[in-house]
């Protein structure tokens, strides 16, 4: 894993990623006593009418404290006085020299970002269970009300935006018994687009961005939401060049693990930009530029005859040790979630046109082409995207309880074997760390397929 | 045996149907789908309200997880295994995929998929206000759409009123079931065969409870009552016999199978000849508040119907009201708000069961238990 660690200093953008995520609590503090602002609860990337209605989106696991926080607090401080760049080149300095008190520190705190945040999932996991919820629904459901239960009291608002999903549906409605204080925001997102349904929907938008109003007590413009879906736009960009041209490449600008561990870091801090979408924006796209130069100058690794192993669904629950396996049986695990999903799709800013429609024409899309009515769309993106990232090989989370996302094993199978005729398998998940014995057995057996 | 019977008279009254040349089109029951529609373009509509096994659910795994819902997974299983007693299913022309929950949407589709039933799309939003109920109607639109290219005609809206009017009529003689003394397990079986049958049942329903009115057969005092919700108890299932044997009697079935279908009437003042009849399925959609897809008032709805029913109870009978919930395991909607029903019913006096189970045989014994430990509790 030091390896990982290692790789990881060189990458300030990434540092301040990670920082942004694990010292949200003391961010969203200050936002919400000192500036007073309105912290909005946010699930799956759903953030951009809270970030234009000028309110603090957050996934509520960032209201924990994070027990390695201290030691990034700490690189924080050094930042304001130093800039991220310096503390980050004095951290490969300090590595380099091999002081290895101060080194296994360093380590420690890249290493621990992943897997601190997956410990506070499997505590959210539990705590959701020790609420009520029944253990028979997916990881992803339990952590978001244990979420909800420990920290849901401190937001203002819950933005609930409806999707295919009916536990997650249902899910959204329990969290006015969770927490009677937040208002509730709700956005209907029909199932399939007939007749006039992006006008119904664009309606829908409007009421929640009035709700927002309410909320605040300030209008929300069209160049509000214009000037929002701007830097979103930037963010997906860079966010796609990371996964289209550098991820799906043969040289990467550092080891395949580290490299997904960053892409896993994306996939969780997407969904609410670390409540700063400009600043999330600086920093995805320096993590572009980041990447980009270090392969110009060929640092990093040839992966040209590593497998490209597409790992999916990962954003409701995943083994995060996978992507570590299946280097070190070869190969690189590629991860592309919201892209499969469709919610990187850029919004359309000009003048001329309506951004509440732009907005609903966006979320109607990656309901219809992303996850699709049914598991014939759905497996079809699952498809398309390992077709774009070129993958060789397909693992398949199957989560546990899980009756949307990951149930259609057997339908996308199928059509694996007859449209990309790539070796695929399927993965059983209920728990962070539960059965890596035999997430290794799994893997182990599937990269001999490409021996 | 019973419900043997029932099946076995099913399946004669379905090829009958299909010799006079009607085609069947099959759906998860659940409570929003359009039957007057199906029944104005000629079609049957077949609720698929079967209760499983374990050879039904094993029967799924070969298409979705074990950790499907196990209603679901039955309903795959009847296909897959074609039991001689669901023979009938082979007669099905059509499959409804609609998105009740995200269960239906999967199964449906893999049973159209796999057992080449062509399918037919019907989605319901998933909030009610003013903006679902327009998109409502643009599915109901789509929905005679592609009714009307099978048949090759366009349905009259006459032909659509005379529907609308013949299963409101059915449904709110079913209403009257909930006033009859009798026993919960006959209250069930006349709800099921009409359920299964439709509005062709209409005269032989009328005499039933014509017979109950004029004979009530009313329950032991000894017996519990209970108002079952949550999922429904379908033909096949023990269920019902499991808390009639524990000392209990359901004395209104707040279930998909039950009050939630027979209580979506529209007044017959709104009948109206001149009036578009979409707009009257609209307005059963809208009324159709105890139904458990809709977010985000379905707890409110639920506990306050409950609460209704109860306070009402008890103060005719001087007792207290016991409440099933009824949880298919891995049932979405129903498992997810389980707990916050329990706790806000118990905060208002009404002790509630939250009874989850599969369709194995194993449980029996465990769910028996269960009742009569909360039955006992009741006293």
């Amino acid at each position: 894993m030091s390896v990982i660690a290692d790789e990881i200093v060189s990458f300030s953008s990434v540092l301040r990623m990670a920082y942004n995520m694990l010292n949200g609590r003391n961010y969203l503090k200050r936002k919400k006593f000192r500036e007073k602002e309105k912290l909005v609860a946010i699930t799956l990337p759903f953030s951009d009418l809270a970030f234009a209605a000028g309110t603090v989106p957050v996934f509520p696991i960032r209201m924990h404290q994070f027990e390695i926080s201290q030691y990034l607090n700490y690189l924080g401080s050094a930042s304001s006085i130093f800039g991220w760049n310096a503390v980050s080149k004095f951290l490969s300095f300090i590595k380099n020299q091999g002081i290895e008190k101060v080194s296994k520190i360093v380590g420690d705190i890249i290493e621990d970002v992943i897997d601190t945040i997956n410990v506070k999932y499997n505590q959210m996991y539990d705590l959701g269970i020790e609420t009520g919820i029944s253990s028979d629904f997916c990881y992803g459901l339990k952590s978001l009300v244990g979420m909800h239960v420990s920290k849901g009291q401190n937001v203002d608002a819950c933005l609930n935006v409806t999707i295919r999903c009916s536990a997650y549906n249902k899910y959204l409605e329990s969290l006015k018994s969770i927490n009677e204080g937040p208002k509730q925001i709700w956005i209907d997102i029909p199932p399939r687009n007939l007749g006039n349904t992006i006008e119904l929907l664009t309606d829908n938008v409007s009421n929640a961005l009035n709700e927002f109003e309410k909320l605040t007590g300030n209008n929300v413009t069209d160049n509000d939401l214009r000037a929002h879906f701007k830097i979103g736009n930037q963010v997906k960009k860079s966010y796609k060049n990371i996964i289209y041209d550098i991820s799906a490449s043969d040289f990467y600008p550092c080891n395949p693990a580290t490299f997904s561990e960053i892409m896993a870091l994306l996939s969780i801090t997407f969904q609410d930009y670390n409540s700063d979408a400009a600043r999330y924006r600086d920093n995805i796209v320096s993590l572009e530029k980041e990447m980009r130069e270090r392969i110009r100058k060929g640092i990093g690794m040839d992966v040209s005859k590593m497998p490209r192993i597409f790992v999916t669904p990962m954003f409701g629950g995943w083994e995060p040790k996978s992507h570590e396996i299946i280097y070190e049986l070869g190969g690189r695990a590629l991860y592309a979630d919201w892209e499969l999903l469709k919610f990187l799709e850029e919004i359309p800013t000009s003048p001329n046109t309506n951004p509440s429609e732009e907005y609903a024409r966006f979320l109607m899309r990656a309901t219809e082409t992303g996850i699709g009515c049914d598991n014939d769309k759905l497996t079809d993106s699952y498809l398309r995207m390992a077709k774009n990232l070129n993958a060789e090989g397909l693992i398949f989370f199957q989560l546990f309880g899980c009756h949307s996302i990951s149930n259609c094993y057997s339908m996308l199978r199928e059509k694996v074997r007859r449209e990309l005729e790539i070796p695929t398998t399927a993965i059983t998940f209920n728990k962070i760390g539960e059965n890596v014995e035999q997430v290794k057995t799994r893997l182990g057996a599937f990269m001999e397929m490409f021996k | 045996m019973d419900d043997l019977n029932l099946l076995s008279d099913f399946s004669l009254f379905l090829k009958e149907k299909k010799q006079q040349g009607v085609k069947i089109v099959a759906y998860l029951a659940h409570d929003n789908i359009p039957e007057e529609l199906l029944d104005a373009a000629g079609f049957f509509p077949l609720r698929m309200i079967f209760g499983g096994n374990d050879d039904l659910m094993d029967a799924s795994h070969d298409f979705l997880p074990p950790s499907t819902c196990a209603f679901a997974q039955s309903c795959i299983g009847l296909f897959s295994t074609k039991p001689n007693a669901f023979r009938f299913l082979e007669l099905v022309d059509y499959f409804i995929v609609s998105n009740h929950c995200v269960s239906d949407v999967c199964v449906s589709e893999i049973i159209s998929k796999y057992f080449n039933i062509p399918r037919l799309n019907f989605y319901v939003p998933y909030t009610m206000n003013k903006n679902s109920l327009k998109y409502f109607k643009l599915e109901l639109q789509d929905f005679r759409n592609q009714l009307e290219a099978i048949v090759n005609r366009k349905v009259s809206d006459e032909d659509l009123h005379n529907s609308i009017v013949k299963f409101n009529n059915f449904k709110k003689k079913l209403l009257e079931i909930n006033e009859l003394e009798m026993s919960g397990s006959e209250k069930l079986k006349i709800i099921h065969k009409s359920m299964l049958f439709g509005p062709d049942f209409l005269h032989d329903l009328e005499s039933l409870i014509q017979k109950f009115k004029d004979t009530p057969q009313p329950v032991p005092n000894t017996s519990k009552d209970v108002l079952l919700t949550g999922c429904s108890i379908f033909i096949n299932d023990n269920m019902i016999d499991l808390i009639e044997e524990g000392g209990g009697n359901i004395v209104f079935f707040d279930t998909w199978i039950g009050n939630h279908y027979y209580s979506q009437i529209v007044e017959s003042n709104l009948i109206d000849i001149n009036k578009d009849p979409l707009d009257l399925l609209v307005l059963r959609f809208k009324n159709n508040i105890y139904g458990d897809h809709s977010v985000p008032d379905f707890l409110k709805q639920k506990v306050s119907v409950i609460q209704k029913y109860s306070d009402s109870y008890t103060k005719s009978k001087g007792r207290k009201l016991g409440v099933i919930n009824h949880i298919i395991k891995f049932c979405d909607h129903i498992s997810l708000m389980s707990s916050f029903l329990k706790d806000t019913l118990q905060e208002k006096g009404i002790q509630v069961l939250n009874l989850e189970r599969d369709y194995s045989r194993a449980n029996r014994g465990q769910l028996s238990t269960r009742i009569e430990a909360y039955l006992e509790m009741m006293k």
